[in-house]
């Protein structure tokens, strides 16, 4: 009779134990997918506000950086992965904008390049919340328990997005890190992977 | 947006998270936001109306102070409550790794969640080793912040993730206007200090041995030492030729202290060490009072490498006496270090601060369920 209660004790608070790390797997789950979905929608942003500011002031190489990184973010809104190949164009549109001609071809139009920089500035964070998301889920999938009863095993390992986010450096008073324009002075994403 | 506000520590005893929490609540109310706290507190009659109390906390010892922690049925009974009443977009705890409300939201809670992280600890061994425990909870966090380098520095240290960085804000307004105390109209050669009289770190020795030499190169200086400690000690340590430069005024209400930087000429920020972020020279410079700092490393960053104020080397005071001297008797140099110190200080208003702290929201909202309470399994 002992013995059987505790079996039946034992069985009980590892079913216990399985369903809540299958409840937080979930959870992390949710968590990296709407990160995901966040990340998507900034980096869409910050190539439409490219888009806007190329096609007021003439700026041919940004135009064709920022449509190329356009024509790839319907598919990546249906699922696609963020694999190598975005990562690439992200980074080609981020070279662009950090292109001396820009800041001052940007002069002219104030707003847009405020919006641009604004929008990259976004992008840098919802890639930090996305990674940061990705590392927590990759920490509990890599457990030897979650391994060897393959309770994540239903969804593939998220990666990291790596792409060179820096912001462009604009100097002068309409730059990205001057107080007053209406956007945080020093809000810095942070932290090594 | 429905913001729910987790705070800590007991509401009505003076500490920077209550501040920061009192001060992101009243602006985002300002902005048109929707906002309840909740809050350990000693007095419930204390509380403004946006706050809801979560009970008394009891004082534990922790990393070498009392900490006033808070754990137990009855708040989670409050938090859970708190929860379902309120049905927030967006549950924003602030530190959640101290054993408190911040905490206890966090576990009992499902969807947006952000965490703020206040605490700069380099040798934290507690957080170490806690942070097994902390892991399911702090998983829930979709955005972290830190308030200071400092503090960013040591989530990636102990707890192996990272954090956006998002300092504290400055009610600008409330110290841009304020009159000087009453014998100080206009200030003249005056210095001022603010802080534990007798907490060594603060470094008010450092000041008081600076004075003999500063007095003779400047002889009207005067000093004003507001802050908590044994004044009657202080006089006493002393030279009796010196005491009658020296005005220990104690305590000052938060009011006060803004009328504390509008009597001074310099705001002098002599401190020794375990400083993580520097708010109040961010509020001398926002109640247009130059400032001259020891060069610690949080200082500095704030000072923009002695752009915005002078900087002396810690525990220095012959170097001390000398910056004051110079600083005191040259208009020009305090205008400008007056100038730069508002236009940095510009960049700090809570105003500011809040759009970045909404931009966060706005981020993990996006798209997302609102906050629910977390099913039984989870707590």
């Amino acid at each position: 009779m002992t013995v059987v209660v505790a079996v039946v004790a034992v069985v009980v608070a590892i079913a216990t134990y399985l369903t809540w790390i299958a409840r937080r797997l979930d959870r992390l789950g949710v968590r990296v997918d709407a990160a995901r979905a966040g990340l998507v929608a900034q980096l869409a942003a910050r190539a439409q506000a490219a888009v806007a500011l190329a096609e007021s002031r003439g700026l041919v190489s940004l135009a064709a950086a920022a449509e190329q990184a356009l024509a790839g973010h319907a598919a990546l809104r249906a699922g696609a992965s963020l694999d190598n190949g975005v990562e690439d164009t992200e980074n080609e549109l981020s070279r662009a904008l950090r292109a001396p001609e820009v800041g001052s071809a940007g002069q002219g139009a104030p707003e847009l390049l405020h919006a641009v920089d604004s929008a990259a500035a976004r992008v840098a964070l919802a890639r930090q919340l996305h990674n940061d998301a990705v590392r927590d889920l990759r920490a509990l999938r890599g457990r030897r328990l979650v391994r060897m009863t393959r309770l994540g095993s239903r969804r593939p390992l998220p990666a990291y997005f790596e792409i060179d986010d820096a912001l462009p450096a604009r100097g002068g008073p309409l730059g990205a890190s001057s107080p007053g324009m209406g956007r945080p002075a020093r809000v810095v994403p942070g932290g090594a992977i | 947006m429905r913001v729910g506000l987790a705070c800590p520590y007991t509401w009505d005893v003076p500490g920077g998270v209550q501040v920061h929490v009192r001060d992101l609540a009243e602006t985002l109310i300002a902005a048109g936001h929707e906002v309840s706290v909740i809050t350990p507190v000693d007095d419930a009659d204390a509380l403004p109306p946006y706050a809801v109390d979560a009970g008394r906390a009891l004082p534990v010892p922790y990393n070498g102070s009392v900490s006033r922690v808070l754990m137990g049925p009855v708040s989670a009974t409050r938090v859970r409550r708190w929860l379902r009443e309120y049905d927030f977009d967006v549950l924003h705890v602030h530190e959640p790794t101290a054993p408190s409300v911040g905490l206890l939201a966090c576990m009992l809670a499902d969807g947006p969640i952000v965490g703020t992280f206040h605490t700069a600890n380099p040798r934290s061994k507690i957080l170490t080793a806690a942070q097994g425990a902390l892991q399911p909870s702090l998983e829930k966090l979709r955005a972290r912040i830190a308030v200071s380098e400092a503090a960013r520095r040591t989530i990636v240290e102990h707890l192996g993730t990272s954090a956006v960085l998002i300092p504290n804000g400055v009610r600008v307004a409330a110290f841009a206007g304020a009159r000087p105390l009453p014998g100080y109209e206009p200030p003249r050669h005056t210095v001022c200090f603010l802080g534990r009289i007798d907490e060594p770190r603060k470094g008010l020795d450092v000041l008081l041995a600076a004075l003999p030499e500063l007095a003779r190169r400047v002889p009207g200086v005067r000093l004003l030492v507001a802050g908590p400690g044994d004044v009657a000690a202080v006089r006493s340590r002393l030279d009796p030729p010196l005491r009658d430069r020296v005005d220990l005024v104690g305590l000052v209400s938060g009011e006060d202290k803004a009328r504390v930087f509008a009597s001074a000429d310099v705001y002098c920020a002599p401190n020794t060490g375990q400083e993580s972020f520097g708010i109040v020279l961010l509020e001398a410079m926002a109640a247009g009072t130059p400032v001259m700092a020891s060069n610690l490393d949080a200082f500095r960053r704030v000072l923009d490498d002695g752009h915005a104020g002078r900087l002396f080397d810690v525990g220095e005071p012959a170097q001390l006496a000398a910056g004051l001297a110079d600083l005191l008797g040259d208009d020009g140099a305090r205008a400008a270090l007056a100038r730069r110190g508002r236009d940095l200080v510009a960049g700090y208003d809570w105003p500011v601060i809040v759009e970045s702290i909404v931009d966060i929201y706005r981020m993990v909202t996006a798209g997302a369920d609102p906050v629910s309470l977390a099913s039984a399994v989870d707590a």
